[in-house]
């Protein structure tokens, strides 16, 4: 596996809709959704909620195959979800193949917490591929940036997300060359049995934490160097502004989704 | 060990719109004993086309044979005849002591102790270590040169009987850089090990390489003599690369002197130059 082509969540550039609404307010409905999808039961608002998803990758101009396909690491655990449900529910019986009963709740039940994972995901998706990871910490900075005033430093915190963000990927691209290196070199990365296993390790992470403590001062030093005092008086190139798009935006998606939570609870 | 490429591609992140032809469509073959170098512009596709080569990396499509074995499309499972190093490889040392590291790839092969001790050694003196002197000591108290060595002294415990190197003297100083390729060069002649190496500078490519690679956009670009095509003024520039410094020489003594000067490779050849011209009528070389 190319552990550097891991895309969970990557930004998808465009410029449908959706990228075009401010991030406050995608963050904010995004949020919202997840609560709803939460709080109803039943399929009926499901269906809604699902009608609501499917709006919403139309405007963000997303190829389904896209986000079909970064659903995948989530397989084994939508599957795992399903079975449980599947085997440890009681009641109504609809077959019976020996000691193994299936019941119409646990089937329910199944379908019905693996759409809602699907959904909790999906909804996440769309936030993370319509918004660049710059713009949704910046936003996240903003929003959180009334807590300045109980001393809660709005502006570090979501610096810290943003650097944090932005080393995901880099690490992942060193692992993947550290593994590969250490291979060449007679590693036996991720065979034998449990002892051998746990040794391989060794050479794979040292150098990972040698290195991210390298880049941490670098970034530190670099940071220093060019007078970073964090986030006091500092100001903005980019300037979010909530305009007549947002306000449809956001009244349409209270709308549809009170309307879910109305006929859900 | 023969290499052999046929019609290899290779694109990150396929299928998205990030996809990224690093290499497209390479034709290669390397035979034993050949010291190749590989040269060519930032983003053309070398360190990925090395890292293919290795079956380090698994190509998109087309195929890498190792003496005529296809690897297919998993990438090699562990090591044995072929070493490689990424860009940096001193990144990798992770053991207590500099001896351990270096046992690291002999131990993993499986070999007895004493002859893992034995090739250690022979490791550590092929990069000009002294096993007494540095054995003991933790690789991470040495200085970036002599981490580079030890790094280079763990493929060649291997007894490798190919080198593939990405860039091996980067961010080395000067005498250190010229020491490795000196080492590379003997290494090549005295034991018929293959070296492939990457390299920006064409000074140590001059030095370096019998036979040249220029990469270009994800394709050979040219593959030929290395003399012959690091004479080649017109054709380093197209690929934006610098003229060794002794091509470079001749090339200003010919405009300086109205004639053509034939560009020479190394430095010796380049002071015999210089001293024909200052002591003969006509400047020997001048045609």
């Amino acid at each position: 596996m190319q552990l550097s082509s891991v895309t969970i969540g990557q930004y998808y550039p465009g410029t449908s809709l959706l990228h075009r609404i401010d991030p406050r307010i995608k963050i904010m409905a995004a949020f919202a959704y997840v609560i709803v999808l939460f709080l109803v039961h039943g399929f009926g608002p499901l269906a809604l909620l699902a009608a609501i998803l499917l709006a919403g990758i139309l405007f963000a101009g997303i190829p389904a195959v896209w986000l079909l396909r970064s659903l995948r690491p989530m397989l084994i655990l939508l599957l795992i979800t399903f079975f449980f449900q599947l085997l440890f529910r009681g009641g109504e019986e609809l077959a019976r193949l020996g000691p193994v009963a299936l019941y119409r709740e646990g089937l329910e039940q199944g379908a019905f917490l693996v759409t809602r994972l699907v959904f909790l995901v999906l909804s996440g998706f769309i936030l993370t591929f319509t918004t660049p990871p710059v713009l949704l910490t910046d936003a996240f900075g903003r929003m959180i940036s009334p807590l300045e005033k109980i001393r809660i430093p709005s502006y570090e915190l979501a610096l810290m997300m943003t650097i944090a963000l932005r080393f995901i990927p880099l690490l992942l691209m060193e692992l993947d060359r550290i593994i590969k290196a250490q291979r060449a070199r007679g590693a036996s990365i991720g065979t034998g049995g449990l002892l051998r296993r746990a040794r391989a390790v060794m050479p794979v992470l040292i150098p990972l934490f040698v290195m991210s403590f390298r880049h941490a001062d670098e970034l530190a030093l670099a940071m220093e160097s060019r007078c970073y005092r964090g986030g006091k008086g500092r100001t903005m190139r980019r300037k979010l502004r909530f305009g007549w798009r947002d306000a449809v935006f956001t009244a349409v998606a209270a709308a549809a989704l009170s309307t879910s939570l109305w006929i859900g609870i | 060990m023969h290499i052999e490429a046929h019609n290899v591609s290779l694109s990150y992140q396929e299928g998205t719109p990030f996809e990224f032809k690093a290499v497209s469509g390479v034709d290669l073959a390397f035979a034993p004993g050949e010291r190749i170098g590989i040269a060519g512009p930032v983003g053309s596709g070398k360190s990925t086309l090395l890292a293919l080569l290795a079956g380090i990396m698994a190509p998109t499509s087309g195929d890498v044979a190792h003496d005529g074995r296809k690897l297919g499309r998993k990438p090699l499972p562990g090591p044995g005849s072929l070493g490689f190093a990424f860009q940096s490889p001193e990144n990798c040392l992770f053991e207590k002591t500099v001896h351990d590291d270096v046992a690291f790839a002999p131990r993993a092969l499986g070999l007895k102790a004493e002859e893992v001790n034995r090739l250690t050694k022979e490791a550590l003196a092929c990069v000009g270590l002294d096993v007494e002197r540095f054995g003991s000591r933790s690789p991470f108290s040495l200085s970036l040169g002599e981490q580079r060595r030890v790094a280079l002294a763990g493929l060649l415990a291997m007894r490798p009987r190919v080198l593939l190197l990405d860039e091996p003297t980067a961010h080395l100083d000067p005498l250190c850089r010229h020491d490795i390729i000196e080492r590379l060069v003997r290494l090549n002649d005295e034991t018929g090990v293959t070296v492939v190496m990457v390299g920006h500078d064409m000074d140590e490519m001059a030095h370096f390489s019998k036979r040249l690679v220029i990469m270009d956009g994800g394709r050979v670009a040219a593959d030929d003599d290395s003399g012959r095509l690091l004479s080649d003024r017109n054709l380093l520039e197209r690929y934006s690369l610098r003229l060794p410094g002794t091509v470079e020489l001749c090339h200003l003594l010919g405009e300086a002197t109205g004639g053509i000067v034939a560009p020479v490779l190394d430095e010796p050849a380049a002071v015999e130059l210089l001293f024909q011209m200052a002591g003969g009528a006509e400047g020997a070389s001048c045609s």
